[in-house]
Formats: structure tokens, C-alpha cells, sequence
């Protein structure tokens, strides 16, 4: 090996400037494909680490108007979803569903305080409901506002704004709402929900005690295809269907969103972008592999009589053609790490100038695309060497004997 | 003769090269070398002496007859045997040195040992105490082109010498020399052969011949006969 590596280090330092050139094309190739895998590493991780991709596992369920006559029921009727209708849901899908929750959202209500109010409607809803959302100050909704039907309310950054001076002061404050006093516990800042929450008991209890729910939202287990998520969204349809005397596949009767769903196909489309990535970064490293070949085929041109010699004093046709392609390999690789690590300082500096951007994020790649990029250089070295190498097994022992 | 002392054994040699014109260079050529010996083999260009030179280095395939090289039959090898025997059994000297312009005497030298698989430190040991026979030591880790003509040739020899083959080939081993340092390396042959090695030279040059103890003549693709063929044992 060390011989080996000796003997490569020889014939490739003897061209220095040739070397230098080819190689820099592979450089460059590698380089590329480094930058285009980068970023769509990054898109990819701005969307999977989007608020989107995090709860992705919830289907929401809303009542509607039945398309379908069912059992003597005449279509157009209205079908509501109930309270009971959580633990229906929950008992006959129990391998998809962690859990269902209610959510009760109300009409536009007035909240205000002594400095000011706004018109905005509310949402009674379970602590799950807080999803990935970050609190900036407070706490969200927890069991035992659930359970005490505390009048608690949580709010979001740009309210609280209106309704205190100083927002970050605002938990533990009295806001009102419906003619009663809510206590602000937390705020939060979002960049595009911005709902009011209230526990949903106590939404139930201003709501009459009515047990009809405006939501119900199904946490499910992981998911790993469309039609699985497809699947489960279709056997709650039947499941409440059953209940509330709609047909199974009435999809007017339920009306549904599968977060899953459209967050499945959302990555499909970023692995054909990832796919696509890789097929231009390849194209690119082609004009670098050709360039290898090419100077391979120079090199054993130019080494015709040394082959000869080689082959006379002993060189099986093994040999040489271990040596050819080795060095090939080498080229390659040599240069292809420093592309790696060209790639790597680029989109580090990608990083700097995009990496909090909403469409890029932290687009540096990992130790995985390292080694599928080794792979590629190895394989692709090797192909480039190929040709050449078949070459250098035509050149005849005689060849030692003409003189230069 | 004995059989088992005769190292180079040929009956009825022919080669002729295909083409639109088949070239008939070869017409039967029946030569016997013994162990020891020191022959030469001369003939004007054109007369069948590189083919014969390619036919007994193992280089080029004949198409009928019998050539048996140190008892082993050399017919119809595969490439990868016939680079096993010329490693083994063929130490060769080349007119224009044949080293390899990047690697330095010893490296040059231990080459041949290389594709026999003989480890690093051992082979560059072996190459160096064959620089040493040589009077090079000094220049071991010279390039070719830091090196004289004589220095040149006195390395191939070295690495000639290096596998201990049945034979040296030499395919005018002076041709690239002065007329000084050719003596040198006559000696040297020489030399060698008193040590019991089988030494081949082929050459035009009779001042080379004539320090040979045989003279191999050919000419038109057929062994002539010599004076000194005849006179010698």
C-alpha cells in the first residue's frame, strides 16, 4: 500500500501543473455538487423545522352539512360533532390516535382593559392545543385550568400589545372578557397564529354547557406514508359517521385537514428537490471525471515505453492496471476532498449571509453527505481510470525495447 | 552436452508477421546456449536479430518449433505467466538503460522485486548490496539523470542481476556508451560470466562480439555458421 501510494505520489508530482489543472475541474465539480446539496439541506431543514413540520401529526375534524342521504337522513342536513364523540374516536382507532381534543372557538368578542380593547374570538381548548408554540412570557393552559374551569386566558404578543403598556408585565393582570374577569397567564409570540386561548372547560361553561364542539383535533402516532395518514383520516370519518348517522365516506359531513398529509407530501417534493440537487451536482463533477480520463489517457500515452519496460522486467497486466485506475482514484480524491472542503467553507459562508432566512436553514452538510460524496469520488475515479487503464493493458512488453 | 547445462534450447524457430505482405523472419533457427556461457549474437538490421532477441526474452510469441528457456517450455503463455518467467528467469539490459526517470538507483533497481512481492526493507537491501557489487553505493539515491552513461548501465545491470535469473539478455548493452566506459561494461560482463552467469548480447558491433566466447551470426532469418562457432567446444 505504502508502495503503492509512493509510486502515485511519483508519476503525479512529475506533472505538477497537469495534475494541478485536472484536478481543480474535479474540485470544482465536487464543490458544486457540495453547495447544491447544502442548500438543499437547507431548505429542507427550514421546512422540517418549521412549526408546520413539528405538528404535523394532527388531523382537525369540523362539523358540516351531510352531501349524502343516509338511513332515510336527507342530505344537507347539519351534522355537528359532540363531546362524546373524543372518546368514540379515541376507542375505534386506538393503533393511530394518542388523543383526541375538543376545541370550542366562540364568536367575536369584545376584551379589554383600562387601557384599551380588541374584537377577537376565542378558543376553549385542551393544553395539548399549544403545540409547538413557544410561550415568551407565562405558561399555556394546563390540566388543572381544565379541571377547575379556572377564567384564565392566554393571549398572543401583538394583543397583549394593545391591551397593556407593557406586555412583558402582563401575566397576572385582568383582562375582560363576556362580562367576566379572565387572568392573563401567558403570552406568546408567533409568526402567524394569533389566537386567544381560554381552557375549554371554561369556554363549555360561557357556552351554556352545550357539549357541541367546534373542532375536533386528533393527535396521531407517527406516521410514515401519505396512505397510512390518508387511511386514519378515513377511519375517523367512519368512526363518527357510525355515531352521528352520516354516511362512512362523507366527506361534507366531517370536514377534515390531515397536517400529515400535506407535511408527507411537502417532503416528497423536497427529496425530488434533494434528488435534483444531486443530479446537477453530478453533472457538473462529469465535466471534472471526463477532464480525469482525459489526462489519464495523456499520462499513459506519454508512459507507453515505461509500461514496457515494467511489463518486461515483470509487470503482470494486474499490475498495471491496478496502478492506472489507483491513480486515477487518487487524483480524484485528493481533489475532490479539497472541493469538500471548498464546499464546506462556502456554505458555512452561506450560513453567515442566509442561515436565518425563513427559506434557508444551517444549509452546511454533515458527515453523511461526506461519505456518500467519498463514494461518489472513489466510483467516479475509478470509471475515469477505467478506459485508460484497459488502454495501458494494450501496450506490449516489446514496447521496452524501442529505444525513445 | 548435458541436457540439464544447456539453459537456452531452440529447434526450428519460425515467425513470420501477418500483414498484407506476411514478413518471414524467422526460417527455422536452431541454437543451443549452455550454462556459463558468453555468447553474442550478431547480424545486420533486418536479419530476424530483434525478433530473435523478443522471442528468447519471452516478449513475442513464435509460431512453430520448440524453445526451451532453463528446462521450462515457453509456448503459448498467458500474459500473466510469461511476466512471471521473465521476472524469474530474464535479467534484461537495454541499450537506452531502460530506468525509470522518477525513481532513483535503488528504487530502479528494486523494481523487479516489487512485482514479486518481496517486502520494502528487504528488496531496497537486496538493491543496495547490488549497487554495492557495482560500485555505487554512493549513488543510490540518485535519479538516472543525475547519473553517467556508464552509471546508468551499471544500474540495470544491478537491477538485471537482482531476481538471480537463469540469464542476462543484453540488446546492445553499449550502443549508448563511449568507447571507454563500453570496455567498462564488457568487463563487467565479463566478470559476471565468471561468476557462472549466462549472458546473451545482442549487438552489431564486433568489437563487442569479439570479447564474447561465441558468436551467434544471423542473417536472413537463418543461423550462418561462424569460425568461431565451429571452433569453440
Amino acid at each position: 500500500m505504502i508502495d503503492l501510494s509512493k509510486e502515485i505520489w511519483q508519476t503525479l508530482s512529475t506533472n505538477k501543473l497537469r495534475t494541478l489543472l485536472t484536478g481543480m475541474s474535479v474540485a470544482w465539480g465536487i464543490f458544486m455538487l457540495i453547495m447544491l446539496l447544502g442548500m438543499a439541506k437547507g431548505v429542507l431543514n427550514s421546512f422540517s423545522s418549521s412549526d408546520f413540520a413539528k405538528s404535523a401529526n394532527v388531523i382537525q375534524l369540523w362539523p358540516g352539512n351531510a352531501a349524502k342521504a343516509y338511513h332515510g337522513l336527507k342530505e344537507g342536513r347539519r351534522v355537528d360533532l359532540k363531546e362524546h364523540n373524543l372518546k368514540e374516536v379515541e376507542r375505534d382507532n386506538q393503533s393511530g390516535v394518542i388523543e383526541a381534543a375538543p376545541e370550542l372557538s366562540s364568536a367575536s368578542t369584545k376584551i379589554s382593559t383600562s387601557k384599551d380593547y380588541v374584537t377577537k374570538n376565542y378558543a376553549g381548548v385542551y393544553p395539548e392545543a399549544q403545540e409547538q408554540t413557544k410561550m415568551t412570557y407565562g405558561r399555556f393552559i394546563n390540566e388543572n385550568d381544565l379541571s377547575k374551569q379556572r377564567k384564565v386566558i392566554v393571549l398572543d404578543l401583538k394583543t397583549a400589545e394593545v391591551l397593556f403598556d407593557k406586555p412583558e408585565e402582563a401575566v397576572g393582570k385582568i383582562v375582560n372578557m363576556s362580562g367576566l374577569s379572565f387572568t392573563v397567564i401567558g403570552i406568546y409570540e408567533h409568526r402567524w397564529k394569533n389566537r386567544i386561548y381560554i381552557p375549554y372547560t371554561t369556554a363549555k361553561a360561557l357556552n351554556a354547557y352545550s357539549d357541541k364542539l367546534s373542532t375536533i383535533r386528533v393527535t396521531t402516532t407517527e406516521l410514515s406514508t401519505e396512505a397510512e395518514a390518508k387511511q386514519l383520516e378515513n377511519d375517523i370519518r367512519a368512526t363518527l359517521g357510525k355515531v352521528n348517522r352520516h354516511a362512512p365516506d362523507d366527506e361534507s359531513a366531517v370536514w377534515s385537514w390531515n397536517r400529515f398529509a400535506n407535511y408527507l407530501s411537502g417532503q416528497q417534493g423536497m427529496r425530488i428537490l434533494n434528488t435534483v440537487m444531486w443530479v446537477i451536482g453530478m453533472l457538473t463533477l462529469i465535466t471534472g471525471i471526463v477532464g480525469v480520463s482525459n489526462i489519464m489517457f495523456v499520462s499513459v500515452r506519454e508512459r507507453t515505453h515505461e509500461i514496457g519496460i515494467r511489463r518486461a522486467i515483470g509487470a503482470k497486466p494486474r499490475n498495471i492496471l491496478t496502478q492506472v485506475i489507483v491513480e486515477s482514484v487518487a487524483l480524484t480524491t485528493i481533489f475532490g476532498y479539497i472541493g469538500i472542503i471548498m464546499g464546506t467553507i462556502g456554505t458555512t459562508v452561506l450560513d453567515k449571509m442566509f442561515g436565518n432566512t425563513d427559506f434557508i436553514k444551517n444549509p452546511t452538510v454533515d458527515l453523511s453527505i461526506a461519505i456518500e460524496v467519498t463514494i461518489v469520488l472513489i466510483i467516479a475515479g475509478a470509471l475515469a481510470g477505467l478506459f485508460p487503464a484497459l488502454r495501458a493493458l494494450k501496450i506490449k512488453p516489446v514496447e521496452a525495447l524501442r529505444t525513445e | 552436452m548435458e541436457k540439464n547445462d544447456i539453459m537456452i534450447h531452440l529447434r526450428d524457430i519460425n515467425k513470420t508477421y501477418p500483414g498484407a505482405v506476411p514478413l518471414h523472419v524467422l526460417k527455422g533457427i536452431n541454437l543451443d546456449i549452455a550454462r556459463g556461457e558468453l555468447v553474442s549474437i550478431m547480424g545486420a538490421s533486418g536479419s530476424g536479430k530483434s525478433t530473435l532477441l523478443n522471442i528468447l526474452g519471452i516478449l513475442d510469441n513464435y509460431d512453430t518449433g520448440e524453445y526451451i528457456l532453463d528446462g521450462t517450455e515457453i509456448k503459448d503463455l498467458s500474459e500473466n505467466r510469461a511476466a512471471e518467467l521473465r521476472n524469474k528467469l530474464i535479467g534484461f539490459v537495454f541499450q537506452s538503460f531502460n530506468l525509470i526517470n522518477y525513481k532513483d538507483a535503488v528504487e530502479n533497481v528494486a523494481l523487479p522485486l516489487f512485482y514479486q512481492g518481496v517486502s520494502r526493507k528487504k528488496r531496497n537491501k537486496l538493491a543496495l548490496e547490488q549497487l554495492e557489487r557495482m560500485g555505487l553505493k554512493e549513488w543510490a539515491h540518485h535519479l538516472p539523470s543525475e547519473l553517467s552513461g556508464g552509471q546508468k548501465q551499471r544500474v540495470a545491470i544491478a537491477r538485471a542481476l537482482i531476481t538471480n535469473p537463469a540469464i542476462i539478455l543484453a540488446d546492445e548493452p553499449t550502443g549508448a556508451l563511449d568507447s571507454k566506459t563500453s570496455v567498462e561494461v564488457m568487463k563487467l560482463f565479463r566478470q559476471l560470466n565468471e561468476e557462472g552467469m549466462t549472458i546473451v548480447i545482442v549487438t552489431h558491433d564486433p568489437n563487442v562480439g569479439a570479447q564474447t566466447n561465441r558468436i551467434i551470426r544471423i542473417a536472413d532469418g537463418l543461423i550462418g555458421v561462424d569460425g568461431k562457432e565451429i571452433a569453440s567446444k
